[in-house]
C-alpha cells in the first residue's frame, strides 16, 4: 500500500507542510477593488449611483451573510433593519426628535440601535428553527414599516423624510461612492475577519454540527448575539447610507423585494464564503438595470435570469470558486497514524482524580435506558464499554458529556461534582468525544474543522477577531499549527486543507479523533470508532488509542469489535439493558461466566 | 358587527389555511416550502374569473378548468424550481427558484390580465348579509378539501404512500415507491388545492394579480402555527389568524393591525417554537 | 397608424419602443437632428398601476402624432420608457440612468408621490426638466427644485374641492374620512381631517383600512353610528372603494362618498353589486373632462377624443390621464420647438413663461415662482358613475 510520506519522524514537530498562501484567495478581491477604483474614469454618475447602491447593500449583506451563510439562519426580514437604520439617521440628522445632530454622528446612531434590533430581531432564532425563525423576522419588517408609517411627527409618516445629506467632500456622486467603497471594503474584510477566526468557524459549526459545536465548548447564544450585534450595526449602518443616496425616504421604499434582494444574495453566493455574497450583491444590484430597458417586462425578465442561475449553479456562486474543490487528492491514500507525534501534541496530563458515576437512572418513555450504572474512569486508562444494542453504551456517553440529564444519580470529575446536563461545559472539564456519524462541517476545509476543537482556548475577543489584531494572529498561528499537527499524529496530514466533504469515511473518523485531541483532553470518548475501518485501519487506529492513553488521558471506548476491546483496553464494563453485567480487567471479563455464555459464544 | 367579523374572520382563515395546505401539500414530498403557493392561490381566483365572466363558461366547467389549470402550474413549479433544488435542501436555494417562479407567474397575469383588481362572479347566488356565499364557501371549501385529503391519505393507496413519503423520504425509496411521480402529483394536488382556496374566496379578494404575495405571507403564518406538514394545525392555525386579524382591523384600525397580528405571532411562537401543533424536536444525539 | 392601443398593446408597445432606443443610443448624434428624448417613468407593473398606464396611451399617442407630423424642426421624438412598478429605489435608479446615460432631455413622471418624493431631488441635481402629476404639496419648491413643474393639481387643490363640494353643496357638517394604509392614504386623511376641522366642519370619524379588508360593514357601521353625513375617501384602491359601495347599499344608507379620483374608475363600475350603489357618489374631476347637462365636453377636449377614435381605448381609463401625459409630452414638445434647443435651462426657462398654455387637460401658468400650473378653478367634482369614454358630468351644483 502506498502509504503517504510525511516528514521525517524526527523533524515532525518542525517541518509542517506549507501553509496555502492567502494570496490566491485575495486577488478576486483586488481586481474587484481595481474595477472599482477605476469606475468614476467613465464619468457617468448612472454608473456610480448603482455602483454605490451595491455597496451600500453589501455593507448589509456582508453581516447578514455571516448570520444566513456562516450560522445558517434564515433571517428573510433584514429589511427591518434597513429601516430602522435609515429613519434613525434621517430623523436625527433633520432634528425631528432631539437637536438637529452631525450627519456622521447620525450614521453611528443608526448603526447603535442597529445593533440593538439586529439582537431583538435575531434572539428568536435562539428557540425557533428555520421557517419559524424566517417567519419572525418578516414580521419585525411589517411592524417597523407600519410604525414608521404611523409615527407621522416623527417620520414624517406616508409623506416621509428627507435623508442625511453628508459634507464635503462626500456631497458629490463620486465622493459618496468612495465612501461607500471604503466602508464596503471595509466590511469585506472586517467580516473576513471574523470568518477566518474561532468564531468564523465556530459559526458554521453549530449550523451543521451542532452537536459537535457543543462538545467543543462552543455556546450557541453568546456566539450568536455577538454576530446579530455585528450585523445589525452593519445593517443600520447602511440604512443611513441608503437614506443618503435615496435623498428621501418613505415606507414604501423598504419593500419586501428589497428584503429577499439580501436574503437572495446570500443564497446565490453560497455558504461560508465571503466572496461569493459579494458577487451575489453585485449581480442582483445590476440585473435588473441589464432588464430595465424592458420596461414592463423587465421584471420577468430578472425572474427568469435569477431562475436560471439557481438552475446552472445550484451550489451557489462559491461552489465555482472554491479552489478546495478543484486540488487533486492523493491517490492511494491511506490513513497511517504516527502515535510518535502524540507527546508533542498533547503533553503530559497533570494527575486528575478519574470520572465517576454513581447510580445513574435515566428513562425514556418509560423504559430504562440505564438503571443505577456505576462507572470509574481513570487516566492513562482505556476503557472499554460493551454490550448488545440498546444496552445503553451510547446514552452513557451521552450522559457523561451532558447530552442528557439522568434522573437520579451523581457524576464527579476530578474529585468535584460534574453537574448533569451542560454539555457545553464539557469541554471545559477535560472531557472530548467523537460521534457514532461523524459530526463534522463538510464544506470547511479538513483543518479548519480539527481547529475548532480547541474553540476553548480562544483569548482573543470578538472585537480582536474583527479587527484582526496581532494578539488574535498569533493564536491563530499557534491553532493551526497544533492542528496540523494532531492531523498529522492521526495520519490525515495530507489531507488538511481539502474540503471535508471529499473525505473516506474512515477518514473522517480519525478527523474526529484529531479534533477531540486538540482539547488536549483529561478524557477522551469515543463511541464505536472502529465502525466501517479495515483490519488495517483498526490495528492503526489501536495503535493511535494506546499513544493517547500512554500521555496520561482516560479513554472511553464504546465498541462492538471484541478484537480491539480485548486488545486494548485496562478495563472493560459490559452493560445489559441499562445495568452493568460485569466489570474488570479483560481477563476478568473473558471468564465472566454469563458474558461469555451471552456475548463471547465461549 | 361581531357577526360581521366572525364571518369575514372565518372566511380570510378558512383561505389562509388552505393556502397553509398548499405549502404543506408541497412540503410533505419535497421538504420544500414553495413560495407559488399564495400565487396558486391568486390563480385560483383570476383563472376563475377568466373562465367564468371573460369566456363566460358555466361554473360548473370553470371550476375543473381553473383547478386542472392550477395543477399544471403545480407540476411545472415541481419540474422548474423544485426538482433541481433537491440535492442541496439544507442551502435553502429553493428559496430563490421558487420566489424567482413565483414573480415570473405574477409579473405575467400583471401584463396580461390586469394590474387592477377585476371581478369575480357570483358562484351559486346564496345567502344574504353574514350568511352571503362569499363567506360560506371558503369555509365550505377548506372543510372539503380537510375530509377529502383524510380519505385520500387513510383509504387509498396512493395517499399511503404520501404518507410514507412524507415520513421518510429514503425509505420510502427504500421501499420501491415511486417517490418522484408522488412528488410530481403532490405538487399537482397542491396546485389545486391553492387554485380551490383563490376560487372558492374570488368574491372576497376579487380576481387581483397582488394577491399572490399578501396570500404568500398570511398563508404561511398558519404553517408556522399549526406546525409545519401538519394539516389540521394549518386549519385551526389559519382560523384563528383569520379571527384575530378582522378582530384587530375593527378594535385597532388598519395600520395597527398588522402590527398586532405580527407582535401576537411573534409572542406565540416563542411560546411554543414547533407551533402549536408541531411535533417535538427529534432526539439530537 | 390604425392600431389600438389597448392596455396589453400598450405595455407591449413601450417596450418595443424603449428598446429600440436603448439600442439606438450608443452613437451620438448630431444635436440639430438627434431626438428629443423624452425619460417617461412609468409604473406599469405594480399594484395600482392604472393610471400609469392610462398616461402610457397617452404618451404612446402623442409621440406617434408628432412624429407622424415630420417632428419637432426635423427632430423625432422619442420615449424611454422605465417600469419603477411604483418602488422608489427603481425610481430613482431610472432617473439616474435617464440623466447620466440616457441623456434624455426631459422627464416625465413619476406617476406616484412614493417615487416622486424620493427622485425629485435627484433631478434637481441634475437640472433635469422634470413634469409630473404627484399631488404632495412639497414636490413643488421652485427654490429648492427649479427644474420641477406640477401639471396636475397640489393635494390642496384637491383637498379644497373636496371639502368645498362636502360642505358647501352636500351641506355636511359632520363628515367621516377614510383613507387606506399606503403612504399617501395615511397623509392625505390626515391632512383632509386636518382641513375639515379648520373650515368648522366636525370629523366625526376618521380610519384607515387595510385596502384587503373583506368586509366593511364595522367600519361603515361606525361612521353612520357617530352620525356622519357625508364620507370622505381618500385611496386608490378601486377595491376597497367597491367594497364599501356594496356595504352602503346593503345598509340602506344614502350617504354621500366624497373625494379620490379613484371613486369614478371603471374597475369600480365593474366591481360593484348593482349599477345603482354608485349613485351619490362624487370624486374629484376637471372641467376638461366634464360633460354638461347638454353632454358635449368643452370644445377643445370633444376635438381630442375625435382625433383618438379608434386609436387610443378610452373606455377602461380615464380621459384626464390620457390627456395630461400627452400635455406633458407636448410642453416639452412646445418647448424645444419654441426655442431650438434641448438645452436643460432653454426648456426650464421657456416653462417658467408659460401663461395660460392651451392644453387638452387644462391652461397651464407657470413662473420662476409658482411651478403649480393647473388653474385650481377647473378642479371640479364629477358624479362618479357618468363615466363616457373616460369623462364625466359634473356633480350636482355645478348649474
Amino acid at each position: 500500500m502506498a502509504a503517504i510520506h510525511e516528514a521525517a519522524p524526527t523533524a515532525a514537530a518542525g517541518a509542517m507542510p506549507a501553509r496555502p498562501g492567502l494570496l490566491p484567495q485575495l486577488w478576486p478581491f483586488a481586481a474587484l477593488l481595481a474595477l472599482a477604483l477605476l469606475l468614476p474614469l467613465t464619468g457617468n454618475e448612472y454608473w456610480a449611483l448603482i455602483a454605490t447602491r451595491a455597496c451600500i447593500y453589501w455593507v448589509l449583506v456582508s453581516g447578514l451573510n455571516l448570520i444566513v451563510g456562516f450560522a445558517g439562519q434564515l433571517a428573510i426580514g433584514y429589511v427591518s433593519l434597513l429601516t430602522v437604520g435609515a429613519y434613525t439617521a434621517s430623523v436625527l440628522a433633520a432634528g425631528n426628535l432631539l437637536e438637529p445632530l452631525h450627519p456622521a454622528l447620525a450614521l453611528a446612531a443608526a448603526a447603535a440601535l442597529g445593533a440593538v434590533f439586529g439582537v431583538v430581531v435575531g434572539l428568536p432564532a435562539l428557540r425557533l428553527r428555520t421557517f419559524y425563525f424566517a417567519m419572525t423576522t418578516l414580521g419585525f419588517a411589517t411592524i417597523v414599516t407600519q410604525v414608521a408609517l404611523a409615527w407621522q411627527d416623527v417620520t414624517g409618516g406616508g409623506i416621509g423624510i428627507t435623508g442625511p445629506s453628508l459634507p464635503a467632500p462626500f456631497d458629490t456622486a463620486w465622493g459618496f461612492y468612495y465612501l461607500c467603497l471604503a466602508l464596503a471594503a471595509l466590511c469585506t474584510w472586517i467580516t473576513g475577519n471574523v470568518a477566518r477566526s474561532r468564531f468564523g468557524r465556530a459559526l458554521v459549526t453549530t449550523r451543521d454540527a451542532e452537536v459537535a459545536a457543543e462538545a467543543s465548548g462552543i455556546a450557541k447564544p453568546r456566539l450568536l448575539i455577538l454576530v446579530f450585534l455585528l450585523a445589525g450595526a452593519l445593517a443600520g449602518f447602511a440604512g443611513g447610507l441608503f437614506a443618503t443616496l435615496q435623498t428621501y425616504i418613505t415606507p414604501d421604499a423598504f419593500t419586501f423585494d428589497l428584503s429577499l434582494l439580501f436574503f437572495i444574495a446570500v443564497l446565490i453566493g453560497g455558504r461560508g464564503s465571503i466572496l461569493g455574497p459579494l458577487l451575489g450583491t453585485l449581480l442582483l444590484t445590476l440585473l435588473p438595470e441589464v432588464a430595465a430597458p424592458l420596461a414592463a417586462w423587465s421584471t420577468f425578465l430578472y425572474a427568469a435570469l435569477l431562475l436560471v442561475i439557481v438552475l446552472a449553479i445550484p451550489g451557489g456562486i462559491a461552489s465555482l470558486i472554491d479552489a478546495r474543490n478543484r486540488r487533486k487528492l492523493p491517490e492511494n491514500r491511506a490513513v497511517i497514524p504516527r502515535p510518535e507525534l502524540l507527546p508533542a501534541l498533547l503533553g503530559q496530563q497533570p494527575k486528575h482524580a478519574g470520572l465517576t458515576l454513581r447510580d445513574i437512572v435515566l428513562s425514556f418513555g418509560g423504559v430504562r435506558a440505564i438503571d443505577g450504572l456505576d462507572l470509574d474512569l481513570r487516566p492513562g486508562e482505556v476503557h472499554g464499554l460493551i454490550g448488545p444494542n440498546g444496552s445503553g453504551k451510547t446514552t452513557t456517553l451521552n450522559v457523561i458529556s451532558g447530552y442528557y440529564r439522568p434522573e437520579t444519580g451523581a457524576m464527579t470529575c476530578d474529585g468535584g461534582p460534574l453537574p448533569a446536563g451542560d454539555a457545553v461545559g464539557r469541554a471545559a472539564r477535560g472531557i472530548a468525544r467523537t460521534f457514532q456519524t461523524p459530526r463534522v462541517v463538510g464544506e470547511a476545509s479538513v483543518i479548519e474543522n480539527v481547529m475548532v476543537g480547541a474553540t476553548i482556548e480562544g483569548r482573543t475577543g470578538f472585537l480582536e477577531a474583527l479587527l484582526s489584531l496581532p494578539r488574535q494572529r498569533r493564536e491563530e498561528r499557534m491553532l493551526e499549527d497544533r492542528a496540523r499537527q494532531a492531523l498529522q499524529a492521526v495520519g490525515l496530514g495530507a489531507l488538511a486543507d481539502i474540503r471535508a466533504d471529499r473525505l473516506q469515511h474512515s477518514e473522517l473518523r480519525f478527523m474526529e479523533i484529531a479534533r477531540a485531541l486538540m482539547l488536549r483532553p483529561a478524557f477522551l470518548m469515543l463511541d464505536e470508532p472502529a465502525a466501517g475501518l479495515s483490519t488495517d485501519e483498526i490495528k492503526r487506529l489501536d495503535q493511535l488509542i494506546r499513544g493517547v492513553s500512554r500521555q496520561g488521558i482516560g479513554v472511553l471506548l464504546v465498541e462492538h469489535h471484541a478484537d480491539l476491546i480485548f486488545e486494548i483496553c485496562d478495563r472493560i464494563t459490559v452493560l445489559n439493558l441499562g445495568k452493568v453485567l460485569a466489570a474488570g480487567t479483560p481477563e476478568e471479563i473473558r471468564s465472566h461466566k454469563e458474558v461469555v455464555s451471552a456475548y463471547l459464544g465461549g | 358587527m361581531l357577526a360581521s367579523i366572525l364571518a369575514s374572520g372565518l372566511a380570510v382563515g378558512a383561505i389562509y389555511a388552505l393556502i397553509g395546505i398548499t405549502y404543506n401539500t408541497m412540503f410533505a414530498t419535497s421538504r420544500v416550502m414553495s413560495f407559488t403557493a399564495g400565487q396558486l392561490g391568486m390563480l385560483g381566483g383570476v383563472l376563475g374569473s377568466f373562465f367564468a365572466l371573460r369566456l363566460g363558461l358555466p361554473i360548473l366547467l370553470a371550476l375543473p378548468l381553473t383547478l386542472a389549470a392550477c395543477a399544471l402550474v403545480g407540476v411545472i413549479t415541481e419540474y422548474v424550481a423544485v426538482r433541481p433544488v433537491l440535492k442541496s435542501l439544507d442551502q435553502h436555494l429553493y428559496v430563490l427558484s421558487t420566489l424567482a417562479l413565483a414573480l415570473m407567474i405574477q409579473q405575467v397575469t400583471a401584463l396580461t390580465w390586469s394590474t387592477e383588481p377585476q371581478p369575480f362572479p357570483r358562484l351559486l347566488g346564496i345567502g344574504e348579509g353574514v350568511w352571503d356565499e362569499k363567506y360560506w364557501l371558503p369555509v365550505l371549501a377548506c372543510a372539503v378539501t380537510i375530509i377529502g385529503l383524510e380519505w385520500l391519505y387513510r383509504h387509498t393507496l396512493v395517499g399511503r404512500a404520501f404518507l410514507a413519503v412524507a415520513e421518510d423520504n429514503f425509505a420510502a425509496r427504500a421501499l420501491g415507491l415511486p417517490e418522484r411521480n408522488l412528488r410530481i402529483a403532490s405538487y399537482a394536488l397542491a396546485g389545486a388545492i391553492g387554485a380551490l382556496a383563490g376560487f372558492a374566496g374570488g368574491q372576497l379578494l376579487l380576481a387581483f394579480f397582488a394577491n399572490g404575495p399578501l396570500l404568500n405571507f398570511y398563508g404561511f403564518v398558519p404553517v408556522a402555527l399549526g406546525g409545519l406538514g401538519n394539516n389540521r394545525g394549518a386549519v385551526i392555525g389559519g382560523i384563528l389568524l383569520g379571527l384575530f386579524q378582522q378582530a384587530a382591523n375593527f378594535m385597532v384600525g388598519g395600520i395597527f393591525s398588522s402590527v398586532a397580528v405580527f407582535a401576537l405571532f411573534i409572542i406565540v411562537l416563542l411560546a411554543a417554537p414547533q407551533g402549536m401543533f408541531g411535533a417535538p424536536a427529534a432526539r439530537r444525539v | 397608424m390604425s392600431r389600438m392601443i389597448t392596455r396589453r398593446g400598450f405595455a407591449l408597445g413601450g417596450t418595443g419602443l424603449a428598446a429600440a432606443s436603448g439600442l439606438g443610443l450608443a452613437a451620438p448624434a448630431l444635436a440639430q437632428s438627434e431626438p428629443i428624448r423624452i425619460g417617461w417613468l412609468a409604473a406599469l407593473t405594480g399594484p395600482s398601476s392604472a393610471p400609469a398606464i392610462g398616461f402610457n396611451r397617452g404618451v404612446v399617442w402623442a409621440a406617434e402624432t408628432i412624429n407622424a407630423a415630420g417632428g419637432i424642426k426635423g427632430r423625432k421624438v422619442e420615449i424611454v420608457t422605465r417600469d419603477t412598478q411604483g418602488d422608489p429605489t427603481k425610481a430613482v435608479n431610472a432617473t439616474q440612468e435617464m440623466i447620466s446615460q440616457l441623456k434624455v432631455h426631459a422627464i416625465w413622471g413619476p406617476t406616484n408621490s412614493g417615487e416622486s418624493l424620493a427622485t425629485t431631488a435627484i433631478m434637481a441635481r441634475g437640472k433635469m426638466p422634470n413634469i409630473h402629476p404627484c399631488v404632495v404639496n412639497s414636490l413643488i419648491d421652485p427654490k429648492k427644485y427649479p427644474n420641477a413643474f406640477r401639471i396636475a393639481p397640489s393635494n390642496t387643490q384637491w383637498d379644497d374641492a373636496v371639502r368645498n363640494y362636502t360642505t358647501k353643496v352636500a351641506k355636511a357638517k359632520k363628515v367621516a374620512v377614510i383613507g387606506d394604509t399606503t403612504g399617501y392614504g395615511v397623509t392625505a386623511a390626515n391632512d383632509s381631517a386636518a382641513g375639515f376641522q379648520k373650515d368648522g366642519a366636525e370629523v366625526v370619524y376618521k380610519a384607515n383600512i387595510d385596502a384587503t379588508q373583506p368586509d366593511m360593514t364595522p367600519d361603515m357601521l361606525r361612521a353612520r353610528n357617530a352620525g356622519a353625513e357625508a364620507i370622505v375617501i381618500w385611496s386608490v384602491s378601486t377595491g376597497m372603494i367597491a367594497r364599501m359601495l356594496n356595504t352602503r347599499a346593503k345598509m340602506g344608507w344614502d350617504v354621500p362618498f366624497i373625494g379620490h379620483p379613484s371613486l369614478s374608475s371603471g374597475e369600480v363600475g365593474q366591481l360593484i353589486d348593482r349599477p345603482e350603489n354608485w349613485k351619490k357618489v362624487y370624486a374629484i374631476g376637471y372641467r376638461s373632462c366634464s360633460y354638461g347637462a347638454d353632454g358635449k365636453l368643452p370644445p377643445r377636449s370633444e376635438e381630442l377624443v375625435q382625433k383618438l377614435q379608434g386609436k387610443v381605448n378610452l373606455q377602461d381609463t380615464l380621459f384626464w390621464w390620457i390627456a395630461c401625459a400627452i400635455d406633458a409630452v407636448n410642453l416639452v414638445a412646445d418647448a424645444v420647438k419654441e426655442t431650438g434647443s434641448t438645452a436643460n435651462d432653454a426648456i426650464i426657462k421657456r416653462w417658467n413663461g408659460l401663461q395660460a398654455w392651451p392644453g387638452y387637460y387644462g391652461d397651464y401658468s407657470y413662473s420662476a415662482e409658482d411651478h403649480n400650473g393647473y388653474p385650481g378653478q377647473d378642479v371640479v367634482m364629477s358624479d362618479a358613475s357618468s363615466g363616457r369614454n373616460g369623462t364625466f358630468a359634473l356633480a350636482p351644483g355645478y348649474g
